[in-house]
């Protein structure tokens, strides 16, 4: 296997890096609507074993809280987050500067607008009623917009790169923009001509390529650059990520329908998805193939780094998610799992323990870097690492294993309802216990991060003493 | 033979963009415009499916703000477990199909069952039982955990009440599934 060269760090002849303010408040506003958007995922999962806790004000209640969960986890942390690691790596391997700091700050504020205001129209129940697409038409222009912003400052800081080459992180992020908005306008546009059956296909293409379209190419695009960066390794195999990127350009995309497997919908559909998503083996593969090798046999680098363990701990979890997708699109599985708390399990391993691992892991990179300043401590980085791990796998192992057998008890229909409902009630303590630590684990983060912002600049605070009785 | 193709995508930036841009068409365009011109089942109603009037609409819209579809699917799917679960008295629910969603908009097939499935849902329970449900599902059902909605009743003499289950009255009776004809008002 040839081994691809590190990606060039070096700016050339640029000014400081601290100088990136597009880059570094997306990084900051991400973390904040991570933390206000999963502290809402918490008392979510209360209302499971005190269905009035906190529900005697419409705006309260779990029909309501639920979509800001998700549409905040996923816009305001998740998108917001990589958006901004994304401004820091795309300079770097091209060699130059952000096309545009001011269209980046632009970009910012226009997107945070926007979901502050879906803060208020998803509370008040002012929504499309379709899963992931429930801001209202006015602020989908919002994000729409954001994103042609966002995309032009990347392809143009691209077009007018310094290194010839490409590296593989780019075809990831190049990939992703471009996909993004043609889902995202399917999404939440298209769906608004059609109705009945015709609506659900196209939302499911939506629901399921804005995991696999968006968040998979971005999350996996950063990986690329941070995994060989932060172990100081060579990428393993450039074959293997040649081979990586094209096939998922072609095959995620037909997967939609296996959201409706045994549903209303024309059965060739539903062939199709499944066996468009046993091939999602064949991208997955090479990628964890890529990131493990990249790293083997200097696994000691992963004890001693808190970053690396995000890295490689979200490459795993990529993994089984990516396994268990395509186990649930067969029929035969998809009998008992499909509409159980396996699938929550599943999609919160994929959201959290996959793509906010890796984008948790670039901002403790990246954040310190911009800053020119070290990180304010190792050890939390650690603490919220671990907090995070044993909470996930707690959340998800619970959902799984509740998940599963309630989904069995369905099948067996002198069960009441009412029954695989009490049934789930000790998963659904156990997932409390998941979800709090995982909270805990985002607060020392949060911590984390605003200390090493806080943290006095060395150099600078010399000078500051050298030049008080100058001024004063 | 495929390896100067990949020398240029390696460092063609444009060149990598018209093919993302094109594996992505491929299949985009086939699961998505092409059923939408191929399936006519998705726009062709059932026989006794009709348009909603205007109350069974604004409580249709109740049932979108209040997100009663992240808890409760509609659709009855091609499995034995969900026709018999979701029957009533005996009666097997009928399977679901593309013709009775063709007024829907949003849909609501749904996702996730924390609650049962309301397709059929339609004529199974009276007015007065939806009355008390809504104010405190544990009342009639103990060990639901849904939400009461006392709002609904209180306010404005309960009018949203009235038409949220107007709406509710009308699942899944485009088919006229139950022989004895024991809807319930």
């Amino acid at each position: 296997m040839s081994a691809e060269a590190l990606p060039k760090l070096q700016t050339e002849g640029a000014l400081p890096l601290s100088q990136q303010p597009s880059a570094k408040w997306f990084m900051i506003s991400s973390v904040v609507f991570f933390v206000i958007t999963g502290l809402v995922g918490v008392v979510l999962s209360l209302k499971f074993i005190w269905p009035e806790f906190m529900g005697t004000a419409p705006w309260l209640t779990f029909g309501r809280m639920r979509p800001l969960h998700v549409n905040g986890i996923l816009f305001g942390w998740l998108l917001a987050a990589d958006i901004g690691l994304i401004f820091y790596v795309v300079p770097r391997l091209c060699g130059n500067r952000l096309w545009s700091e001011k269209l980046g700050i632009a970009t910012l504020i226009l997107f945070n607008l926007t979901v502050l205001a879906a803060v208020y129209t998803t509370l008040a129940g002012n929504t499309q009623g379709l899963e992931y697409a429930e801001l209202p038409f006015l602020l989908d222009i919002g994000v729409t917009l954001a994103w042609v912003m966002f995309g032009v400052n990347v392809f143009m800081t691209i077009a007018t790169r310094k290194h010839q080459k490409i590296y593989v992180s780019l075809w990831y992020i190049m990939g992703g923009i471009l996909w993004t908005a043609f889902v995202y306008i399917t999404g939440n546009f298209a769906t608004m001509f059609t109705s009945g059956i015709g609506q659900a296909n196209l939302n499911w293409f939506y629901v399921h390529n804005a995991v696999g379209l968006i968040f998979t190419p971005l999350g996996i695009g950063l990986a690329y650059y941070f995994i060989p960066v932060v172990s100081n390794r060579p990428l393993y195999s450039h074959k293997l990520s040649m081979i990586g990127f094209w096939s998922i350009a072609f095959i995620y995309v037909w997967t939609g329908a296996h959201h409706m497997i045994h549903g209303p919908i024309s059965q060739w559909l539903q062939t199709i998805s499944i066996l468009f998503s046993l091939m999602l083996i064949i991208p997955v593969w090479t990628v964890i193939v890529n990131f493990y090798g990249t790293v083997w046999g200097h696994w000691d680098r992963v004890k001693q780094n808190p970053i690396l363990k995000y890295l490689m701990a979200g490459t795993t979890f990529y993994l089984l998610t990516c396994f268990q997708g395509p186990m649930h699109s067969l029929r035969s599985v998809n009998a008992i799992v499909s509409k159980t708390d396996w699938i929550v399990g599943h999609a919160h391993m994929a959201v959290l323990g996959a793509f906010s691992f890796f984008a948790i892991a670039g901002t403790y990179w990246a954040l310190p870097k911009m800053l020119d300043k070290p990180l304010h401590s190792k050890t939390l980085a650690n603490r919220s690492f671990w907090l995070m791990l044993w909470g996930g796998l707690i959340y998800f192992v619970s959902l799984w294993v509740g998940g599963f057998m309630q989904g069995l008890q369905w099948h067996d229909v002198g069960i009441p309802w009412v029954d695989t409902v009490i049934f789930m009630e000790p998963f659904w303590v156990a997932r409390i216990l998941g979800g709090v630590l995982i909270f805990a684990g985002i607060i020392v983060f949060l911590y984390n991060v605003v200390r090493t912002l806080g943290r006095p600049d060395e150099d600078a605070e010399s000078d500051t003493t050298a030049a008080t009785p100058a001024v004063s | 033979m495929l390896k100067p193709l990949f020398k240029t995508l390696d460092r063609n930036a444009f060149a990598l963009f018209c093919g993302a841009l094109l594996f992505f068409l491929i299949g985009g365009v086939l699961t998505t415009v092409l059923p939408g011109m191929t399936e006519d089942s998705w726009s062709e109603p059932v026989a006794g499916l009709t348009e909603l009037n205007e109350q069974q609409m604004r409580g249709r819209e109740i049932y979108k703000r209040e997100g009663c579809w992240y808890c409760h699917t509609q659709q009855v799917r091609t499995l034995v477990a969900d026709t018999k679960r979701f029957g009533w008295r005996g009666v097997d629910a009928p399977i679901s199909t593309p013709g009775e969603y063709v007024h829907d908009r949003p849909h609501f097939l749904g996702t996730r069952r924390i609650g049962p499935d309301l397709a059929r849902v339609g004529g199974k329970y009276d007015k007065s039982w939806h009355r008390t449900h809504f104010r405190n599902p544990r009342d009639l059902v103990p060990g639901s955990i849904m939400p009461p909605y006392p709002w609904l009743l209180d306010e404005n003499g309960g009018q949203e009440f009235e038409d949220l289950t107007a709406y509710i009255q009308t699942l899944g009776r485009a088919v006229d599934w139950r022989p004895d004809d024991d809807y319930e008002e």
